[in-house]
């Protein structure tokens, strides 16, 4: 009972924190100089004054700052994203498109990092200081200097390229035209690399939180009572030592928990993964605002509620925590 | 969308399909064999995947007219003529054309027997809506190529007639599928024409439908099987690609994911590369109404550069040769002055202007400088000024640098600076915040098009991109401008742009720089392709593939 009062105060704290999001993005993003009607106006060589003009009044932007403030937020607060008219679409439309493939990448590169970046941790610090523990640490570190985009363009280079085993690029192979099963084995032949380029890096991460945690615990009254009590090194371990261990590392991922909506430009870049990282970036390239915010307050919902699960879950892990 | 489904081939078809490029496709594996008896014999089907770059923001082609969209919308929409090699006008949409005497009235007979994909018939009224309420009010160009358009009369459904106000000898230029699209007017009638549900989802007369938009992934283009020119088009379908990232994109040409390419969709570094691989080949053909050029603006409202000896001097101190050989890896021209020499063809071109490729160059832009009363300070430097450098890649951003070698020798110290689109559009544009610019100009087929705009004094308009930023005021160049728009007599025309020339290089508004030479990487097992100037500008409707 106690948890789920907890629980509503944290809920409620973060609907200020949404708000105070909204209107920061919005006036942040009026800081930077130009418009969408430029961008565009721009890109379509020489536009006359009144088709620039025309794009200002179609898009709003000729209408006083206060007024385009208010209208955004009354939008907001009826989760409705606006249109993006230099994309010519719903602003929510462009994003669930790209939410299903940015989430797959994310999750599979996030959870394959997590589980394996906790184990290697623990297997580490469980020989500390041998063999194990020091290709442990050369791996991880290699992992963690290695430039993402340098190693998704070798991945290519290697697999594509030279051995001819996975595509390039791309979320699927359009022009097969896949259907059902196969469709979900192209994808997921399309996954590989831009999974295993991202989740490299979150891998070395979670592999050096986690051994460091584990050798925090290792001294602990606890630990020492169960070796005390003649529990074997198995036990101790898995049974008692991980579940605390475990904590700043899920700590840590729930923060991540962002990156995991925002995509990763360069990923998505380098492997054309049409994610919402991308997105955004054309979108603040070309300045267009509804787009972006639309993408802002997406993520900060999101971002918010992971937060909060995770809350949830560590006040489950070591009930301590709800004071 | 159409949602009658188009037959093509079944899957096991596909599958064998790529299977055999899929086979192909380790480079250096097999060198394909050529077939015996010189060139192949045409088959039908497969699917042609095309890289795109960068992912065009809308299909509204006929209200936007940035390069990455006609690539694609050029398959579905079809203008009222196309080009020859020789930039003659050929029949697309009108079957034949007249010019009356004076100029004054082009008659266009039309092709019978054409419909839109949504199964309305082609009609000269789709040609005059075309004309007199899409292009003429949406289209960006508009205000230029038809300034001269009164009416678009209509005596029976398949004439029509133009009225100009003045002759316009460009506007012929001006009609293929690119510049000005037929759309069906019983589609956007009473509809506000960028917002119409058809934008991003086209419907035209071409020979590929639009099928689907994967935004981020790829535009699906389907066969249309009632194409009105019999037996065409051979692919059953066309994809286009979008990767962000220019080393993937190569790569996926090399794995043979990708079959074609063009424009810089190919970073130039991996040209050379993409020319070695065996089962890739390359052609420059197809940019022939492109003329694209490197150019430098200088602001005439700073003090410095108020002064012709300062902007000359500039101009001496660059090595254009240079700029094409290490910037551009030798994919391109060195630059003479505002008129690319593709204009070569037509005559208005020359290159008796004044030369700033002198062996002594450097000796006579010291001396100007010297004589404008700008003598070295102790450090050797005379003045700065800032360089504002193109954000549409990283290839610019390297002769910026060059530049400031450059212009070092002679005493002016460049500082650049890089900003974002926005930013950048914004300063060199509107707020007029800029010393040098740096930009790159397509003329298109004709300089009334896309030379004009960057010299003549009417064309000083703040806030609009592209134009003449530079406060450049010729009042010898906007007469002689003025008179090339209107002449009909081709010799007097060339006459009138030679000197145009002249004057402008000798006042040096702005130092044309390069030529850029685009290249287009194909798979040996696509044909048929590159068929006129305009390059991936026009339909692929004769392309095969080998299989």
């Amino acid at each position: 009972m106690r948890r789920w009062r907890y629980f509503g105060y944290r809920l409620a704290f973060a609907l200020p924190v949404v708000f105070g999001i909204l209107v920061l993005n919005f006036f942040l993003i009026q800081l930077a100089p130009g418009d969408a009607a430029s961008v565009l106006a721009g890109e379509s060589g020489a536009a006359s004054p009144e088709y620039t003009a025309m794009l200002r009044e179609k898009f709003g932007l000729d209408r006083p700052l206060l007024e385009q403030f208010l209208a955004y937020i009354g939008n907001a607060v009826q989760f409705n994203l606006g249109y993006s008219f230099r994309n010519d679409s719903p602003v929510f439309e462009l994003i669930l498109a790209r939410l299903g493939p940015t989430l797959l990448l994310m999750l599979t590169a996030f959870g394959a990092a997590l589980t394996l970046g906790t184990a290697l941790g623990v297997l580490a610090a469980v020989a500390r200081n041998s063999w194990r523990d020091a290709v442990i640490s050369v791996i991880t570190l290699i992992c963690y200097a290695t430039p993402v985009f340098w190693l998704g363009l070798m991945l290519i280079v290697v697999f594509s390229v030279n051995l001819n085993w996975l595509p390039t690029s791309g979320f699927e192979s359009i022009a097969e035209g896949y259907e059902g099963w196969e469709r979900w084995v192209d994808i997921g032949r399309h996954l590989v690399m831009p999974g295993t380029a991202l989740g490299l890096f979150y891998l070395a991460l979670y592999t050096r939180v986690m051994r460091a945690s584990m050798l925090e615990q290792t001294g602990m009254d606890y630990v020492v009572t169960a070796r005390a009590k003649g529990q074997t090194e198995r036990k101790i371990v898995f049974g008692h030592m991980l579940r605390n261990a475990f904590l700043p590392v899920l700590t840590m991922a729930g923060v991540q928990a962002g990156n995991l909506i925002g995509g990763s430009v360069v990923v998505e870049t380098v492997f054309g993964w049409p994610g919402l990282g991308t997105l955004a970036f054309n979108a603040l390239q070309s300045r267009d605002l509804n787009l972006l915010l639309g993408i802002f307050f997406i993520s900060a919902c999101l971002v918010v509620a992971i937060n909060l699960a995770v809350e949830l879950l560590t006040i489950t892990l070591d009930p301590r925590i709800q004071a | 969308m159409s949602g009658i489904p188009t037959p093509h081939l079944s899957r096991r078809a596909m599958l064998l399909a790529t299977a055999a490029i899929a086979v192909a496709a380790p480079p250096a594996a097999k060198a394909q064999t050529p077939r015996p008896g010189g060139t192949p014999t045409p088959v039908p089907g497969g699917t042609m995947v095309m890289i795109v770059n960068p992912e065009p923001a809308t299909l509204a082609t006929y209200a936007v007219s940035a390069g990455n969209i006609p690539p694609i919308t050029t398959q579905i929409y079809e203008g009222l003529l196309t080009y020859d090699w020789d930039l003659k006008p050929q029949p697309l949409l009108a079957k034949s054309f007249e010019v009356s005497a004076d100029g004054k009235t082009i008659t266009f007979k039309l092709q019978e027997g054409v419909t839109f994909h949504n199964g309305a018939a082609f009609t000269s009224a789709d040609v005059q809506y075309s004309f007199m309420e899409i292009a003429k009010k949406v289209n960006p160009n508009g205000p230029v190529i038809l300034r001269e358009l009164e009416s678009v009369e209509t005596p029976d459904a398949m004439t029509a007639i133009f009225k100009l106000a003045n002759p316009a000898p460009y506007l012929m230029m001006s009609l293929s599928s690119n510049n000005i699209p037929i759309i069906c007017k019983s589609v956007f009638e009473g509809t506000v024409p960028m917002q119409n549900p058809s934008a991003n989802r086209p419907i035209g007369t071409g020979p590929f439908k639009f099928a689907a938009w994967e935004r981020g992934q790829f535009v699906r283009l389907d066969k249309n099987d009632k194409y009105w020119k019999p037996g065409l088009p051979l692919l059953n379908r066309i994809i286009a690609r979008f990767i962000p990232d220019a080393a993937t994109r190569s790569a996926a040409l090399e794995t043979g994911e990708a079959h074609y390419a063009a424009y810089s969709a190919v970073n130039a570094a991996d040209i050379k590369r993409m020319q070695a691989n065996p089962i890739l080949d390359s052609t420059t053909r197809g940019y022939g109404t492109t003329a694209a050029t490197s150019v430098l603006e200088f602001n005439m409202r700073r003090p410095h550069l108020a002064k012709k000896e300062v902007r000359q001097a500039i101009c001496y101190a660059i090595d254009r040769q240079f700029i094409v050989n290490n910037i551009l890896y030798g994919f391109g021209r060195p630059a003479v002055g505002p008129l690319s020499s593709v204009f070569s063809t037509s005559g208005w071109f020359t290159d008796d202007v004044r030369r700033f490729d002198v062996p002594n160059r450097l000796e006579i832009a010291n001396k100007l400088l010297d004589d404008a009363g700008y003598p070295r300070g102790p450090n050797g430097v005379r003045f700065g000024l800032h360089l504002e450098i193109n954000s549409f890649g990283e290839q610019w951003l390297r002769q910026g640098e060059y530049l400031k070698q450059a212009l070092a020798q002679i005493g002016i110290n460049l500082t650049l600076r890089s900003e974002d689109t926005a930013t950048w559009l914004r300063r060199c544009y509107t707020d007029y915040d800029f010393d040098i610019n740096e930009p790159f100009y397509s003329a298109g087929a004709d300089p009334v098009i896309g030379v004009h705009r960057h010299y003549v004094s009417s064309a000083i308009r703040q806030g609009t991109t592209f134009v003449n930023n530079k406060d450049y005021r010729s009042p010898i160049v906007d007469k002689l401008m003025d008179d090339a728009t209107r002449e009909l007599d081709r010799t007097k025309r060339a006459a009138l742009y030679h000197a145009a020339q002249k004057q402008m290089v000798e006042d040096s508004p702005g130092a044309w720089l390069a030529e850029v030479q685009y290249v287009t990487i194909f798979n040996k097992k696509l044909h048929d392709h590159t068929m006129g100037p305009l390059g991936t500008y026009e339909a692929f409707s004769r392309a095969w593939l080998e299989r």
